[in-house]
């Protein structure tokens, strides 16, 4: 992991130009749901939002500020959702989100951070090897007898522990149409451990390259060539973090991709009328920030230049496209868009540890996105995540609303 | 310095104790340095986001009584946008954030300082309406645009700049005594900005707005112009390599090149007097190769392959829109021939695209920021308007003191960098220099001073009027015999608004 004094050119670049906390030009729809940073929206104060946060930095190395009462309770209430660091990579050449990961590492390091909450959550993850001190081997109770594996596959399907242990019809509709689609598979058992996405978020990097390595040594010795996911956090941190541990020799695909494939090639046949509309949520880690991460090293020359040049992941590539054509498939679907979508989505509140430490917080940001949801009129939404899914049914179950949460794979397993 | 303990509780007896602050991690992002700037701007004392235009009032009387100064702020863009001295507090704008009306029949909306262009521009779309949007970002506020800190747009040709349409105005004064300018000040609406009465509007900018600062603007009325394109942001593909594209039939986008600036200067008079294009303008060669490209590195093949130098060294952007076919039919026709009389041809088709394939350039300008990619060292000078013939006369001249910079290597080999935007078909227009040096430079934070020194003596040489009001006491003295000793005056007319001092006074 980069350490923060890495990021200086980030800090000294920052300009105030806000984009890190309002929509991208293009995106722009009007004066509701225009901005994006929700730690912005909630406090105002310029000292929550990307800029914030590395002015705090930058701050911090250089011994201006200390650690002081408030501090670190300030940084962890960032949910990391990116949407800063892209909207700042579609005018600057900076690294606005690992600066702030880097800064939580920092106070890590320091013996400052993280919350106590994430703190217990290492010790869970060290335990038990799920980030809720469930028995681990309790991971594969939603593996039922219908399920076929095979065990000569070479490709795996990850559940993740949301997943395994709060929503586990979210892995049985993916086995269900993996087994559909006609692709073999098989899963990891008592091998599967905790991606590492909530250690590595909140800056305990020591902790969370354990259960990668655990994991990677795992895929090497099953010889596996594809990873499987259906959880967005799983597929944002096989591709952004992995790779700063280890080079990877697999392939990492959600089950979007995937169902979006088999559609293509006739594999797959959506049969079943599902009349509803729906609104589509983009998770974090399923689109801004799903590139696959490239270790750069080199030096920042005269006017910026990036020697050797840089490869940005400016979330161009994220997973937008799959999602929708998936639930234009289903028969029945009327697909409505949100004005913060794709790479400008707004953040559930699930990430970065912020539920865990800050379940008010998280809710208020989960409540932003249900009133966005429901202003398109849609019956539902529709995301492949199961934090975006704890979250965002949490804020519906406290308001009137009538709208539901579907996850993309309840549906398209409804309509075979 | 902290802020005294007892001013502090009133202050958050105003707003509430969510609103205010004093911790040294919040100060912290309202006194980073600016990348183009080597000194680091003077920490507030507190920052307070005061709610209404009650609360401003109560928080400025506050400060007079213990003249603890202030200053307000939406995002912090610019360098004035920071305390000029020590024992200052913030008042962050942010959460008077409401468009109070959109007046589609008498067009002008009425906004707070906290509304920003990315949400008005669009909801003004919708409406089939629009205004100026300076080109700053989206997440800048469209007051401070209108007053304290006004800038210039690509299509100030067809329309005008921001402040030419400013209407009825609320004023919190430095005392905290409520001014209403225009016809709202006789309860008549806010539709004109001058009267009855004696109109204020000049002095709206102070001495160079936030610095020197004559209190805080509450609300303000704003023309509107109609809005001959779509409802809703036409945009394709996913950032950074957004393309915006309007419907060919009645928005179409030229450059033409043009092998002096006297042929460039006739063509842009010439376009004025016929009063077509929606936009008109001379722009920067650099900052358009900043502009179409996604990374500093892209930038900089894009430079060396010496494209844009060559084909944007005398280039003239128009973009025609029009309500019909036939209106563009005409308006073509009418381009066409002025062109052709004033000895232009059409550039390069590969940048030709880039336009036709982001039209937000004459949008919002959501990738202006793009022009700090290398680095962030940038300033921009001159930023003077006067007739068309004159700023060519001052865009002339900028050869004799930039090339000593160039030759050392000191700022970026840019010596086209600069832009002439008419505004009103013509009737006046805007002048901006930008240069780029590299902060890596030892010694980096003197550039800029010195170059726009160097700029203000080739203006007072020639007898120009280029240079903007500067913040430096030495070139205002120097600037101000030139020009009716303003200094004197904007310095009498600080000491009547604000007796205490405590808006913000220049150091």
């Amino acid at each position: 992991m980069d350490a923060l004094e890495n990021y200086v050119y980030t800090m000294v670049s920052c300009n105030h130009c806000g984009q890190c906390k309002w929509i991208l030009g293009p995106k722009m729809r009007g004066w509701k749901y225009a901005e994006i940073c929700p730690i912005h929206s909630r406090y105002h104060f310029d000292a929550y939002s990307g800029q914030g946060l590395i002015n705090i930095a930058q701050e911090l190395l250089e011994g201006e500020l200390k650690y002081e009462d408030g501090l670190i309770e300030h940084i962890y209430t960032c949910t990391t959702c990116g949407a800063c660091d892209i909207n700042c990579k579609s005018i600057r050449d900076m690294e606005v989100l690992d600066t702030i990961l880097a800064l939580r590492a920092r106070c890590v390091e320091d013996g400052q951070g993280p919350m106590p909450e994430h703190k217990e959550c290492a010790r869970l993850v060290e335990k038990d090897h799920n980030i809720y001190g469930r028995p681990h081997e309790q991971r594969f109770d939603w593996l039922s007898r219908d399920v076929q594996l095979s065990e000569e596959a070479r490709v795996v399907y990850f559940a993740g522990c949301a997943t395994s242990y709060l929503h586990p019809e979210i892995a049985h509709n993916t086995a269900r149409i993996l087994n559909a689609g006609g692709m073999e598979f098989k899963v990891m058992h008592a091998g599967e451990f905790c991606c590492g996405a909530p250690l590595w978020r909140t800056g305990q990097i020591e902790a969370s390259e354990k259960v990668v390595r655990h994991n990677l040594e795992t895929f090497r010795s099953q010889g596996i060539k594809t990873v499987i996911t259906s959880c967005a956090e799983c597929y944002g941190t096989f591709r952004g973090f992995y790779p700063r541990i280890a080079e990877l020799d697999f392939e990492v695909l959600h089950i979007t991709k995937v169902i979006q494939r088999m559609l293509k090639e006739g594999r797959l046949n959506l049969r079943k009328n599902l009349p509803m509309k729906v609104t589509y949520h983009d998770p974090c880690l399923l689109g801004r920030l799903s590139e696959p991460y490239i270790p750069w090293s080199g030096q920042i020359k005269a006017f910026g230049y990036h020697d050797p040049p840089k490869l940005w992941r400016r979330g161009t590539n994220g997973v937008y496209e799959a999602p929708r054509e998936v639930l234009k498939a289903i028969p029945g679907v009327v697909l409505i868009e949100m004005t913060r979508n794709e790479e400008n989505a707004f953040c559930c509140g699930a990430g970065g540890g912020v539920p865990m430490a800050f379940p008010d917080f998280a809710l208020w940001t989960a409540l932003e996105r249900i009133d966005e949801a429901r202003s398109t009129n849609a019956q539902a939404i529709v995301s492949c995540c199961p934090f975006c899914e704890s979250n965002l049914e949490k804020a519906i179950g406290t308001g009137n609303s009538t709208i539901r949460y579907y996850d993309l794979t309840e549906l398209v397993s409804n309509a075979l | 310095m902290t802020l005294a303990k007892h001013i502090y509780q009133m202050l958050e007896s105003v707003v509430g104790p969510e609103y205010i602050s004093d911790r040294e991690y919040i100060l912290s992002a309202y006194r980073r340095p600016m990348p183009q700037i080597d000194k680091k701007p003077v920490s507030p004392q507190a920052v307070i986001l005061p709610g209404c235009t009650e609360e401003v009032q109560a928080i400025v009387r506050i400060c007079n009584r213990f003249h603890t100064k202030y200053i307000a702020t939406v995002t912090s863009l610019m360098p004035m946008a920071f305390p000029s001295e020590p024992g200052t507090v913030i008042l962050h704008m942010k959460r008077m954030n409401k468009i109070l009306e959109i007046n589609e029949e008498d067009r002008y909306t009425i906004i707070e300082p906290g509304v920003r262009h990315g949400q008005l521009k669009p909801e003004l779309m919708k409406r089939g309406l629009s205004y100026p949007v300076a080109s700053v970002g989206p997440g800048a506020s469209v007051l401070a645009n209108f007053t304290s800190t006004s800038g210039d747009h690509h299509v100030q040709h067809g329309t005008s700049r921001t402040n030419r349409y400013l209407l009825g105005l609320e004023w919190v004064l430095p005392t905290g005594e409520i001014l209403k300018v225009g016809s709202l000040a006789s309860d008549a609406g806010w539709f004109c900005p001058d009267g009855p009465g004696p109109s204020l509007r000049g002095l709206v900018k102070g001495w160079g707005g936030q610095w020197g600062s004559l209190g805080i603007f509450t609300k303000i009325a704003i023309g509107l112009d109609p809005w001959k394109g779509p409802k809703v942001m036409p945009a394709e593909g996913h950032s950074p390599s957004f393309k915006v594209r309007l419907p060919q039939d009645c928005h179409r986008m030229f450059i033409f090149k043009f092998p002096t600036l006297d042929k460039l200067r006739d063509a842009m008079i010439e376009i004025g007097k016929a009063e077509i294009g929606h936009a008109v303008l001379k722009f920067f060669n650099a900052t358009a190769a900043l502009l179409a490209t996604e990374s500093a590195n892209d930038f900089w093949e894009l430079w060396n392959s010496g494209l844009f130098q060559r084909e944007l060294a005398r280039p003239l952007y128009v973009y025609l829109a029009t309500w019909s076919r036939e209106e563009m039919a005409y308006e073509e026709n009418v381009l066409k021939d002025i062109i052709e009389e004033t000895g232009g041809e059409e550039v390069d088709e590969s940048i030709r695209r880039i336009y036709k394939d982001n039209m937000d350039f004459f949008i919002v300008v959501g990738f202006l920021q793009r022009t700090l990619r290398l680095g962030g060292g940038w300033s921009p000078t001159k930023l003077s308007g006067d007739s068309i013939s004159h700023m060519f006369e001052v865009g002339k001249a900028i050869p004799e003191f930039m090339g000593e910079f160039i030759e050392k290597g000191l700022i970026l080999n840019a010596p086209d960098n600069w832009q002439i935007i008419p505004m009103e078909y013509g009737h006046l227009a805007h002048i901006e220099l930008l240069f780029l040096f590299d902060r890596g430079l030892p010694n980096w934070g003197a550039i800029p001073l010195a170059f726009m020194k160097k700029s203000a003596e080739t203006d007072i040489r020639h007898g120009y009027h280029a240079s903007m009001p500067p913040n430096s006491q030495s070139l205002m003295e120097q600037l101000g015999p030139l020009y009716s000793n303003y200094h004197v005056w904007a310095m009498k007319i600080k000491e009547a608004f604000d007796p205490n001092m405590v808006s913000n006074p220049l150091p």
